[in-house]
């Protein structure tokens, strides 16, 4: 059905040109066309929601590295923070050994926090990765149907061809677009969690900056070079404030009433922070399950 | 009396099967004790906004980061129950064991006299001693999943009310096993079986299934 080969796309190229040309767009497909559309679609579903459960496997693994980097640095930086009041005994005779101790535990949170960031830059990219496919779910007639020879294509060659098969299901019941919507609803919790792990990425990066130095990091400062290009794809950068979207939780908005704590770096702040991280409020993991499991049925096969 | 030999061979086998599934089974209770008892001892830090730092600009967020960490403690909890079911089926195992080798001495085709059965040749033991050693085995066990079950219920009470020195009393009741007399640490309460009295059931059975093994079995049956 989907054959490649230059004679045959020589040729649909030249009827390409002929006004009778058949638009896909609203009208319904003609039989001939859906019967040779759905399999081509069928097969870039089938291979567009692995991809998705990949990059969600992908995820769990980035968040779960860049959390023990950041339980390292947050334990790093309260060793420091505690060593002119530990208690060394018989160590304490050796010369330096504070000093010593503090440096090496300074350069420990150095090396973490850098780890940390390429843990979230690992993160933006593999969401950037969900977003691009979820927008690939839909195939485009290549060429011309009057063309013996049919061929699909990911990227549209005719305004007219909505790439959704005028609407006919897929495989059993849903349309393009309904696999388009729960694509849809499963990457905004990875687009709006990754939102929130940024302002954390900022807390931690900036433990131990005191704002007065002027090296704390803000967030509107670029975590990583070309990270604005980043979250620019993933609507996570205004054009308007010339800063990333702050974050909100899931169907909530955050014009709530904040309560300013002055002190940004006690334990148990930093207890929440690294909560936090593991909680993944945004993402709600049932949801998540379940929107693979029942795609995965009406599809016919196990997305694991 | 060889056919029975053999017989009580294979039950000591599974016994042994048993002992590493509670092992395993053991350590797997222990990591998810501590997961939960992370979870709760976090719980009050949670509660209070002041703790939220810049988060705070978040609306919502401690709500939702206390409901989630809610939501894994009772997964977790659950999960516990289940690995107490999974206990439970060793210790019925211990249990048809002993009623088994019990079985075996009584109804065997050729009796065994009361001296057959106390027979011991030089340092195996003899079948009574097994059979004691069975029942032994099973109490323990028995005592000891008890004592777990009762473990998981109080740490689902603390849940409400943290405490973390409670919690760490129990996570000690929980990795020592008390019933269960291991090599490092002997704590006898009461009437319960004290380490050495373990130690030597457990020797007797390897013992047993040593000494009986094949090659021998004809010089040590009748």
């Amino acid at each position: 059905m989907e054959t490649l080969d230059s004679t045959s796309s020589s040729s649909s190229r030249a009827t390409d040109l002929k006004p009778e040309n058949l638009s896909l767009g609203s009208s319904p497909l003609s039989p001939s066309v859906a019967r040779l559309w759905r399999p081509a679609a069928q097969r870039n579903l089938r291979n567009q929601w692995p991809k998705l459960a990949s990059y969600r496997k992908q995820w769990s693994s980035f968040s779960s590295a860049g959390r023990s980097h950041a339980t390292a640095l947050v334990n790093a930086h309260l060793s420091q923070r505690y060593m002119p009041m530990m208690e060394l005994g018989v160590l304490s005779d050796m010369p330096d050994i504070r000093k010593k101790a503090c440096a090496k535990l300074f350069k420990q949170q150095e090396l973490q926090r850098s780890s940390l960031l390429s843990s979230y830059k690992d993160m933006v990219v593999v969401v950037i990765h969900m977003i691009n496919t979820s927008r690939s779910m839909r195939c485009f007639l290549k060429g011309t149907n009057r063309s013996p020879l049919l061929q699909f294509s990911n990227c549209s060659e005719d305004l007219n061809d909505n790439g959704d098969g005028a609407g006919i299901p897929v495989f059993a019941f849903w349309s393009i677009s309904t696999h388009e919507k729960l694509a849809e609803e499963l990457i905004q919790m990875f687009i709006l969690e990754l939102s929130l792990k940024r302002l954390l990425v900022v807390e931690f990066v900036s433990i131990g900056c005191e704002v007065s130095h002027g090296n704390r990091l803000n967030w509107s400062n670029e975590l990583y070079p070309d990270e604005f290009d980043h979250l620019r794809k993933s609507n996570l950068y205004s054009d308007e404030t010339h800063e990333p979207v702050f974050p909100r939780l899931r169907e909530r908005k955050s014009d709530d009433s904040a309560i300013i704590s002055d002190n940004h770096s006690s334990p148990e702040v930093l207890q929440v922070y690294l909560t936090a991280w593991l909680a993944e409020v945004n993402i709600d993991t049932y949801r998540v399950d379940e929107i693979f499991a029942t795609v995965g049925e009406e599809m016919h096969v196990g997305i694991t | 009396m060889e056919a029975m030999v053999k017989k009580y061979q294979s039950k000591f086998r599974k016994v042994r099967e048993d002992m590493n599934r509670w092992n395993e089974l053991q350590s797997r209770l222990v990591s998810q004790f501590r997961n939960s008892s992370s979870i709760i001892e976090r719980l009050q830090v949670l509660q209070q906004s002041k703790n939220y730092g810049n988060l705070n600009f978040v609306g919502g967020i401690g709500d939702s980061v206390l409901a989630k960490q809610m939501e894994s403690l009772n997964n977790i909890l659950l999960a516990m129950r289940k690995t107490l079911e999974e206990f439970h089926v060793i210790v019925m195992s211990l249990k048809k064991m002993h009623h088994d080798g019990r079985q075996l001495v009584k109804g065997s085709s050729s009796r065994l006299t009361v001296k057959q059965l106390q027979q011991q040749v030089g340092i195996k033991p003899s079948l009574v001693d097994c059979l004691d050693g069975l029942l032994l085995l099973y109490d323990m066990h028995h005592s000891e999943y008890l004592l777990k079950s009762s473990v998981v219920s109080a740490l689902s009470a603390l849940a409400l009310k943290p405490s973390s020195s409670d919690i760490y009393a129990l996570q000690q009741v929980l990795v020592d096993q008390p019933n269960i007399a291991t090599k490092e640490v002997c704590v006898s309460i009461g009437s319960l079986p004290a380490r050495k009295e373990r130690e030597r059931e457990i020797e007797k059975f390897n013992l047993f299934l040593t000494s009986y093994s094949p090659k021998k079995s004809a010089n040590s049956s009748m």
